[in-house]
């Protein structure tokens, strides 16, 4: 369980790191959390590692006008920590719980999961449930992406060879919206079977926006969008969540593996859909006590 | 009369108790502690040597294949490469089998490095010598195997079949071995029998897992023509007896030495392919060789425990009383008999342990063991107990539920009581003297059993899913000669010596074949010996783990070394302290039966006559003038003990879980165990010996499961699928301690270091089982992953649907 051999380059500026990837075979290591496991496996082969810690730029969480922007060398412990997302986006924290052990969220990154991109992973799924836009910057161009552009199939993701992941931006959410995120996994720290985040605005006892996102059941992060669509505009009374839960199934097609089977993670989707909805729309000004 | 109190006759009992204390039975701080908290602990893999050169195997990734050709070639060439070696580099090493007496039984042939076929994904095919590890790797990723496949029938009952593809041709069938043990007239008896319940009931694979994988470092000693090998095993007499055989080396000149191991669990219990075949290398080279396991290899290549399919039906009648049992087990047992242990060692013990501690009349248990392409199955901490357990103990739960009694009154109602010991049960195992009931009793008042019914009850009317459950078992610990012989192997596990000396500085060290690797053996038997001999624990220093040190022993596994180790030290040292209490008693002047020790001095009772250890020794050996020729008695002794049979060791383990209906996460909520391992050396230890072991019977109940396709691929290859429990899984454990004495025994100990691993699995299960019981399933299966609790619930929900 050792690497193949390989050449380490450390960058300190991200116009730096993209010179050290005009290269046929490089690959940027961020927290190592992943990439480090598949060289040793020898899953991963690269002839050069393009090392962005040192690059200051991308550490920081911080605020543009209303949007809320985190750089992609922040660790998911700083996620789970920062006073500003827990003030402005606090469904990250909770699902930052759920990522791995301490040790690995003092080191794995937003950016690596990004550009990781395993079904069954947080950050995706936040992105996804957030309407985030995640930030690349190649040689020529800095491309804005969402979710749906960016994830491709299970670990495979539009981002170039040559291409850095700088940030992820998030939009204010709307006032006054009650978020939630729940999963289900093997062990704590366990990639989930199944997750699922709800975000959900109410006005007036009606629903105005609702955003449910599920992980673990399909290629990437999924928006269960017959049931956001049944829910839109419909007064908050007027719902009963256990009866809608099944809508969040529609159209998917999860994968079977050595923890969970398809119907399984199928079973799983509306238990949490239902549990992410209840706790969010308490959460919501004027939802749900 | 007066009330005041009066002045014993004789020396101050009170002074005399404090002038030689006790430890046996002390919650003494663990010796070992300092030296591994603080890095001070010498693990192999911290062994380094000057020109040491480092091993990479390469390991098959077929299951069942002819090896067509090996080009090593390119490998050869790279740059830092020592040597690459197949199996040809091995041919004058002799073939391994492990020899049985058992009648029906089959050794398998193992070379070092597969010749001609493969049998296993993992097993060794070639071995690259290179300038450290990286280098090795790279060189084996250069080596080419031409394969020709072969037919694979991956799971035990389609192997054993007429006609299925042969793992061993010569053998001429995949079935290693059959045994039957009867008692009574199980048949008749069983047809009789006003109520049965019965099952089909599978136990899976699971690795041992130990925290340190596998490493060996052999160091040739060329001045004398010998060699060491450092290795993380728990056997190391063992292995110096087979090595010095299949390298031809006097045991002289061969020393096999477990330095720091981090945990065994059974896998570091047998002979390896990996440890000949440096001991070779270092030899043909000159030079140290290293090798150390990494996590994919120790899953794929360390011997694997359980992975049995158990058919069994148990017969009772209108009030419970057990009647009839009959068993009938086929064990996957892997590619190869492992050595010296035999392929029959865990099946066999789930035939043996069955009946456990109860009360049946009639019992027939057929087992045999099937050849198949999958790593070796070998010890495993709990061997054949945890199958067996889990099996009897839901049979007894089944049979409550099915005659509506309360699962603690049926085990009450069978257990074997106290006037009917020592009992035999069906498959010849005779139980001495143990607390069964009372274990039972003290687990139930102690964790409020009636209290947690009403709980049940209460959470039913809610909707919640809320179970509990019981394992009570019985196990034959610290075995000794008469029944270690009965397998016939080539090796004697029935004794063990222990060798003290005080030396000219008038230290004590005390020598042992034990081979502690986490069971704290450096701790207790200090303990031991200190108190025989009267000095403080930590003024014993115990030498362990090296052949080296000692003419005969083999190593810590089967819960023996307290028991063995234990005894030996006893007697021992009561033979060593007769000796100084005779030179003692020139010193003092007094009759020897007057003399005493304790805290490091030699005292004539109720005086303040004494000397030190150190003047008791500077006059055997040093000063000349200060005994007469004939009372200078070297200050040594070295004594065998063996227990002859065993010793009967009890527990009963209770759980309490939680399912969520929804997503059926289970959850332990409590965790409870009252055992008897007689007289405790040290609760500390024995408390985390249970600890641990419950933490394994966790991982085999929910979570643990080595998964093999039906082509005989590992699926399970690295710890992100091979699921451990983790300190969230594992819930907080009560311990309850019962002590009952054991006659005949000179310390009174009992083997305990496996028992929670035998429990956990049975209690849990029950535990679900319970819990699940309105919807009329049970667990039949472990582990019981959520996905297998998903099946069996959707079907039972499926079934109330359509009977709707
Ligand atoms: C035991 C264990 C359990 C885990 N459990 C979970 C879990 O429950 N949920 C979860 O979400 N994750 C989990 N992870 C993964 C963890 O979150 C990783 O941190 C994450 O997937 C990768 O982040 P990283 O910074 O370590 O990336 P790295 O490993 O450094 O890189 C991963 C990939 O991303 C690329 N990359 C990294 N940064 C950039 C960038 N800025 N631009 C372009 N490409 C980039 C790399 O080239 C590589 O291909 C677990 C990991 C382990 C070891």
């Amino acid at each position: 369980m050792k690497p193949a051999p390989f050449e380490y380059l450390r960058a300190t500026s991200v116009s730096e790191a993209l010179e050290f990837l005009q290269h046929d075979d490089a690959k940027i290591i961020a927290g190592g959390q992943s990439l480090v496991p598949m060289m040793n496996f020898r899953l991963a082969q690269p002839e050069r590692l393009v090392d962005i810690n040192a690059i200051a730029e991308l550490t920081e969480i911080s605020e543009d006008g209303a949007d809320i922007v985190i750089g992609s060398l922040v660790r998911h412990a700083e996620a789970m920590r920062s006073p500003l997302l827990a003030r402005r986006l606090p469904v990250i924290a909770e699902a930052m719980r759920h990522v791995a052990h301490l040790a690995i969220r003092n080191r794995g990154t937003v950016g690596g999961s990004l550009v990781h991109a395993d079904p069954s992973a947080e950050w995706p799924l936040l992105v996804a449930l957030l309407n985030g836009e995640i930030i690349v910057e190649g040689p020529e161009e800095r491309r804005y992406l969402a979710a749906e552009e960016f994830f491709i199939a299970p670990l495979v993701t539009d981002i170039g060879e040559d291409e850095i992941l700088t940030a992820v931006r998030f939009p204010e959410p709307p006032s006054g919206a009650g978020m939630a995120f729940d999963e289900v996994a093997r062990r704590a720290g366990d990639f989930a079977m199944a997750a699922s985040g709800a975000l959900v605005q109410v006005e007036g006892g009606v629903i105005r926006d609702l955003r449910v996102a599920l992980g673990g059941v399909g290629d990437g992060p999924v928006r269960a969008s017959a049931l956001e669509e049944e829910l839109t505009g419909k007064p908050v009374d007027a719902v009963s969540v256990a009866d809608i839960a099944e809508l969040a199934c529609e159209g998917l097609e999860p994968m079977t593996d050595l923890h969970a089977s398809a119907e399984y993670r199928l079973h799983l989707v509306p238990v949490l859909v239902g549990r992410v909805l209840e706790t969010a729309l308490a959460r919501a000004a004027g939802g749900r006590a | 009369m007066n009330d005041l109190p009066r002045k014993p006759l004789g020396p101050d009992a009170d002074a005399l108790a404090s002038a030689r204390p006790k430890y046996v039975g002390k919650a003494v701080q663990r010796l070992e502690d300092p030296r591994l908290l603080t890095g001070a602990g010498r693990y192999t893999a911290d062994i380094r040597a000057d020109r040491m050169v480092h091993a990479a195997f390469l390991r098959s990734e077929q299951a069942h294949a002819r090896i067509k050709s090996i080009d090593c070639e390119a490998a050869r060439g790279l740059p830092g490469v020592t040597g690459v070696y197949t199996a040809a580099d091995f041919a004058g090493i002799p073939v391994i089998k492990a020899p049985s007496r058992m009648r029906d039984y089959r050794a398998t042939s193992c070379t070092v490095l597969a010749s001609e076929k493969v049998r296993y994904v993992g097993e060794p095919v070639a071995v690259v010598i290179a300038r450290d590890r990286y280098i090795a790797e790279d060189a084996l990723a250069l080596i080419e195997v031409d394969w020709e496949p072969l037919d694979v029938a991956a799971d035990p009952e389609s192997a054993a079949y007429d006609g299925a593809p042969l793992l061993h041709d010569e053998l001429g069938t995949n079935i290693l071995f059959e045994r039957v043990f009867e008692t009574g007239e199980p048949d008749d008896a069983m047809a009789q029998a006003p109520h049965r319940v019965s099952g089909r009931f599978r136990m899976h694979r699971k690795s041992p897992l130990a925290i340190e994988p596998r490493s060996y470092v052999a160091e040739p000693d060329r001045a004398n023509d010998g060699l060491t090998l450092y290795g993380s095993t728990q056997i190391p007499g063992i292995l110096r007896d087979i090595l010095s055989g299949l390298l031809d080396l006097p045991g002289s000149r061969i020393r096999v030495v477990a330095p720091d191991v981090g945990g065994g669990f059974g896998g570091k219990g047998s002979l390896y392919p990996e440890e000949i075949a440096v001991c070779a290398l270092a030899r043909r080279l000159g030079r140290t060789v290293k090798w150390v396991s990494d996590r994919s290899e120790d899953l794929a290549s360390t011997s694997q425990g359980f992975d049995e399919i158990i058919e069994a039906e148990l017969g009772f009648d209108d009030d419970g009383a057990l009647i009839a049992l009959k068993g009938r087990v086929t064990g996957d047992i892997g590619a190869y008999s492992i050595y010296p242990w035999t392929a029959a060692l865990e099946p066999v013990q789930v035939v043996s342990f069955l009946p456990g501690p109860y009360r049946i009349p009639h019992y027939r248990g057929e087992v045999k063991g099937v050849a198949t392409p999958k790593p070796p199955t070998g010890p495993y901490r709990g061997v054949g107990r945890p199958a067996s357990v889990f099996v009897t103990e839901r049979l007894i739960d089944m049979a409550a539920a099915h005659l509506g009694i309360d699962p603690a009154g049926m085990r009450r109602k069978n257990l074997v009581a106290e006037d009917e010991f020592p009992y035999r049960i069906g498959s010849g195992i005779v139980w001495d003297r143990s607390g069964f009931a009372e274990c039972l009793d003290e687990a139930c008042s102690r964790i409020g059993y009636e209290g947690l019914r009403k709980l049940q009850r209460e959470a039913r009317a809610a909707g919640r899913w809320y179970g509990i459950g019981i394992a009570t078992y019985a196990e034959l610990t610290g075995i000794g000669s008469r029944i270690s012989v009965a397998p016939g192997m080539p090796i004697n596990t029935g004794t063990e010596t222990a060798s003290i000396r005080v030396d000219s500085t008038g230290a004590v060290t005390a020598t042992f074949a034990v081979a502690s690797h986490g069971q704290s053996l450096e701790t207790t038997l200090a303990q031991i010996v200190a108190e025989e001999l009267g000095v403080r624990p930590e003024d014993v220093r115990i030498v362990q783990g090296d052949s080296g040190a000692t003419s005969h022993g083999t190593g810590t596994y089967a819960s023996r070394s307290a028991v063995l180790g234990g005894g030996a030290a006893i007697v021992t040292s009561r033979v060593l302290r007769d000796k100084i209490k005779r030179v003692a008693s020139h010193l003092l002047e007094a009759a020897v039966e007057d003399i005493e020790t304790g805290n490091g001095r030699v005292f004539v009772a109720g005086t303040d006559k004494s000397v030190t250890f150190a003047e008791v020794a500077h006059a055997v050996y040093s000063d000349m003038r200060a005994l007469p020729a004939e009372a200078r008695e070297n200050l040594e002794a070295s004594e065998s003990y063996d227990p002859v049979t065993g010793t009967t060791t009890t527990a009963t383990h209770i759980a309490t879980v939680r399912i969520d209906p929804e997503t059926l996460a289970v959850s332990i909520d409590r965790y409870l165990v009252a055992e008897d391992c007689g007289r405790m050396i040290n609760p500390l230890v024995v408390d985390g010996q249970v600890h641990g072991g419950v933490a394994q019977g966790v991982g085999a109940a929910l979570l643990e499961e080595l998964s093999y396709d039906e082509t005989g691929q590992l699926l399970t290859g690295s710890l992100a699928d091979y699921t451990v429990p983790t300190a969230a899984e594992v819930p907080p454990i009560e311990v309850f301690h019962l002590e009952t004495e054991l006659p005949g025994n000179p310390g009174g100990f009992r083997g305990m270091g496996e028992g929670g691993t035998i429990g956990a699995p049975a209690a849990i299960a029950n535990a679900i089982s319970d819990a699940l019981s309105p919807l009329g399933v049970g667990v039949t299966e472990l582990p019981v992953t959520p996905e297998r609790l998903f099946r069996l619930v959707s079907e039972a929900r499926n079934k109330t649907d359509t009977e709707k």
